[in-house]
């Protein structure tokens, strides 16, 4: 470690926070391509339907000519329609395309950097930085600066800003408790979300079952039953819990101050009981209305946190289509990053000797990036690097103080404070020792 | 990786979707043609015979469509697959996900990392959508149980592992710092910004050779500098003096008194004796300069006037400075823990899967299980191993020296131990156990 073998760049693995860079376009690229193979499928067999039909309509004498500029008027729509939505994938393919292209030459830039210590890595690395950052600022829907960033640093090429654009809007609409967008994105990707087997767009309906039972209206409540025989029943085999629980709503209203714990109405702000079949006495004795007594299990379903959890497995079945991890890129780099620097050194409240930059030593001490302000904090939710050898200064000597430093440290910080050759000062502490007094250590 | 940049080069030349548009356009063309001849005559005859004219070349023109589609697809299969090759698919992992518990946390690191690269209307936009953001959390969610106290308490307390002389003496000098503490964690201080501005000014004044901001500086703050042990004032006065010296050809500025060699002694006699007492050698040799200036690229002090290098250099170092009196590192943490990042990550995979395979889960949370090389200028801290048990020497088992000069950890020590005496493990000589000092490293 700290040699030469560990500042070479491997360029196998070196992209591995990049993969995504490539990933999605290709995947957008796929899906682009097969919403065009979806719309020229339909309309053209709708198109060749209606010219046979009307040919042979014209033929057989059945249809005049009037019907025949009809018929071929409704085609020229349809052809028209379709090319308005076929240019809009060939635009999307070529910015796709634009993308996929500028990406890669970014990529190939580390083809010739072999090492970290290349003056050109650490452009490319600051750059890779600003990606990480954006993807970040998207993922978490602080889309003003991801927008702001790049176009500051010219990058638009390289990230992602639509596509999680999109996705923001579709989630914050679930986390205000309306599931029409995300269904509609449901839809776009129907095969794809089968082929995942996911229970996404289950999930949504049953939602929507459930804030029409909510309104407790009947006219909403046969809605309710209607929409669940149309969406729901079909789910019976893959979701038998949830669909068995249909009924039951149907039979416990949603009263919000029940007692999770007890399931049993909360006494302090009393609802409304609709169904009340007869006084029941529970164990403890006292007076509760037979059907208020409510499973947990149904109250859970009133919850208004599933639609935090819709809008987390919304994002989860998105990320997954698109082939992208399901955290930001940023903390997998922190995380593996923060451990790998991290020592025990950081969070210790010893003086270390050497915590100001053991290894620019001689120049200019500088502040160990963990230790400083902005990572501290955060480090200390990862563990240390491990370490099989020892990285300490080269000919280390012992103050009488027992703080350890190197020896060319100590006479250059004895010269730069002008002091005489026989005393040495503590680089930490200040304190002023004789050489004589120092003794030296041996590190094995 | 090469493969795949050819091609994606080349796409513009392959079938692309473009071409079904126009597939649609023809298809368009005949039907308008059609529906104008239907319509010129009205004529039932003429209306089914361009019908069944119309059939054939209608046909045609969608299979030629159905043909560029396929085209298109096998493109993109082909893409597909060099770039499974150039970059085959590893997943990243994301198991647990510890940072996505401490989001405000990053948000600062990421607010301050744009602060501190400049980017100061990026990171303002940043700051007021996390804050809207934080602002709501705080509303929905009612947890602030931790007082502000409390953290204040934890963070004032832990940067004294870190690089304790820097912070002690940002303490003093510098209230940022200080005042940094008992903000809200998630939030920079506010003041944090106007001192990056100020950096970016003086840097700026830096790159178009004017050293008069920079020199205002390291005046202001002339003691914590020396405190530090650093020359940067003197370095600075140094290349003030030089530039002066080396006059109107060399540094553009007007010649005129204060400028050329006379400007140069002048500025010397005034600045220099401040710095006598530790730099005397130095100012010595820049005095004697002034013999040799007719000829001064063969002298012996040709290389202390050299001034190609030094602003850039004098640039780093006052970053470097600055930084440091903030109690800051000089490079931003942020890019290069996401380096060191890139860079572990291959092992850190390497490890998941390892463990995965074995079933077998790494218990202890402070220290990872693997070794993650970095690249030497990425090692801040000594790290003491302990020769023998091989492991890291922490608090709790610090590094203790024995009398012949050996390190070991205080763990191996008491192993060693028979009654109060051990004996060295790597030479003859033996001790006694309360003889072994602790050392700091």
């Amino acid at each position: 470690m700290g040699d030469y073998e560990a500042s070479k760049i491997n360029h196998d693995n070196h992209l591995l926070l990049d993969q995504p860079l490539l990933r999605l376009p290709y995947e957008l690229l796929r899906k682009n391509f097969r919403s065009a193979h979806f719309v020229i499928e339909k309309d053209s067999t709708q198109v060749k339907a209606t010219l046979k039909e009307a040919a042979t309509a014209s033929l057989s004498g059945k249809s005049s000519p009037d019907d025949v500029l009809k018929n071929l008027d409704v085609m020229l729509n349809k052809m028209r329609g379709l090319k308005r939505k076929l240019s809009a994938c060939a635009d999307e393919e070529e910015r796709l395309y634009r993308q996929l292209d500028a990406r890669t030459a970014h990529l190939a830039e580390l083809n010739d950097i072999h090492t970290v210590d290349d003056v050109r890595y650490q452009p490319w690395s600051r750059k890779r930085l600003d990606r990480l950052m954006v993807d970040y600022m998207l993922r978490h829907g602080y889309s003003d600066s991801a927008e702001a960033m790049s176009e500051q640093k010219g990058m638009q090429d390289l990230v992602d800003i639509e596509t999680f654009k999109s996705m923001n809007r579709i989630r914050k609409a679930l986390e205000n408790g309306s599931v029409a967008e995300a269904l509609a994105w449901c839809q776009e990707n129907k095969k794809e979300l089968r082929k995942m087997d996911s229970d996404l767009e289950f999930n949504l309906r049953y939602q929507q079952f459930i804030e029409l039972i909510r309104t407790q209206d009947t006219p909403r409540k046969l809605e309710a039953i209607a929409h669940a025989k149309k969406y729901l029943l079909p789910y019976r085999d893959t979701h038998p819990d949830e669909v068995s629980t249909i009924c039951g709503l149907l039979a416990y209203p949603p009263i919000y101050n029940f007692d999770s714990g007890t399931g049993r109405p909360n006494p302090s702000k009393a609802g409304i009981f609709p169904l009340q079949l007869g006084p029941n006495y529970d164990n403890n004795g006292s007076l509760y209305p037979l059907l208020t007594v409510c499973p947990p299990r149904y109250t859970n379903i009133y919850s208004q946190t599933r639609w935090q959890e819709l809008a987390d497995s919304f994002v989860a079945a998105h990320n997954e289509l698109l082939s992208l991890p399901s955290s930001p890129l940023l903390h997998i780099a922190l995380n593996a990053g923060l451990s790998a620097l991290k020592t025990p050194a950081c969070h210790s409240n010893v003086q270390h000797s050497t915590a100001a930059g053991y290894n620019t030593g001689n120049k200019n001490t500088t502040v160990c990036p963990i230790c400083s302000m902005e990572l501290n904090e955060l480090a200390k939710a990862v563990p240390y690097a491990h370490h099989s050898k020892s990285h300490v200064e080269h000919d280390l000597y012992v103050l009488p103080n027992d703080r350890v430093y190197g020896k060319a440290r100590l006479l250059e910080y004895a010269k730069k404070n002008g002091l005489p050759d026989s005393l040495v000062k503590d680089l930490v502490t200040g304190d002023v020792f004789p050489w004589d007094e120092l003794k030296k250590v041996f590190i094995t | 990786m090469d493969t795949l940049r050819r091609e994606i080069h080349s796409l513009n030349k392959a079938p692309k979707l473009r071409s079904t548009v126009q597939d649609v356009d023809k298809i368009i063309e005949e039907l308008e043609a059609a529906r104008a001849q239907v319509a010129a005559t009205l004529d039932t005859h003429t209306a089914s015979l361009t019908m069944a004219k119309l059939q054939n070349p209608l046909n045609r023109h969608f299979e030629v469509m159905t043909q560029d589609l396929k085209n298109v697809s096998k493109v993109h299969k082909n893409l597909g697959k060099t770039l499974d090759k150039a970059m085959p698919v590893k997943p990243l992992p994301t198991d647990h996900d510890v940072m996505a518990e401490h989001m405000d946390l990053i948000n600062r690191a990421i607010a301050m990392h744009l602060l501190r690269e400049g980017e100061f209307s990026v990171a303002e936009t940043f700051q007021n959508e996390t804050q809207d953001d934080v602002t709501l959390a705080d509303v929905t969610a009612t947890q602030p149980s931790t007082g502000p106290d409390g953290t204040e308490d934890q963070i004032m307390s832990e940067p004294d592992g870190g690089g304790p002389d820097l912070m002690e003496m940002s303490y003093q000098s510098e209230p940022v710092a200080k005042r940094q503490q008992s903000q809200a964690s998630h939030i920079p201080p506010p003041e944090l910004k106007d001192r990056f501005a100020d950096m970016y000014r003086i840097l700026e004044s830096i790159r178009h050779h004017d050293l008069g901001p920079a020199i205002e500086w390291a005046r202001e703050h002339s003691e914590e500098l020396e405190a530090r042990g650093s020359n940067f004032e003197f370095d600075l006065t140094k290349l003030q003096y030089v530039w002066l010296f080396r006059g109107p050809e060399v540094n553009g500025l007007p010649s005129d008194r204060p400028n050329g060699r006379l400007g140069a002694y002048l500025y010397g006699k005034e600045n220099f004796p401040r710095f006598q007492a530790r730099h005397l050698h130095e100012i010595q040799q820049l005095a004697s300069a002034m013999v040799f200036a007719p000829n001064l690229p063969d002298s012996p002090y040709s290389s202390l006037f050299a001034v190609d290098q030094s602003f850039s250099e004098i640039a780093a170092s006052f970053t470097r400075e600055f930084c440091s009196l903030l109690g800051l590192s000089a490079e931003s943490p942020l890019y290069i823990a996401t380096t060191a990042g890139a860079l572990a990550l291959p092992r850190a995979i390497k490890y998941a899967s390892a463990a995965l395979a074995k079933g077998t889960a790494w218990t202890t949370t402070d220290e990872l299980a693997f070794e993650t090389p970095l690249p030497s200028n990425m090692i801040y801290h000594s790290i003491f191993v302990c020769p023998v048990s091989k492991e890291q020497t922490n608090e709790a088992n610090p590094p203790v020296m024995i009398p012949c000069g050996h390190v070991l950890g205080r763990e191996t020590l008491k192993k060693l131990c028979k009654g109060n005496r051990f004996k060295c493990p790597y030479c003859p000589q033996d001790g006694l156990f309360k003889d072994a000092r602790r050392i700091v490293l």
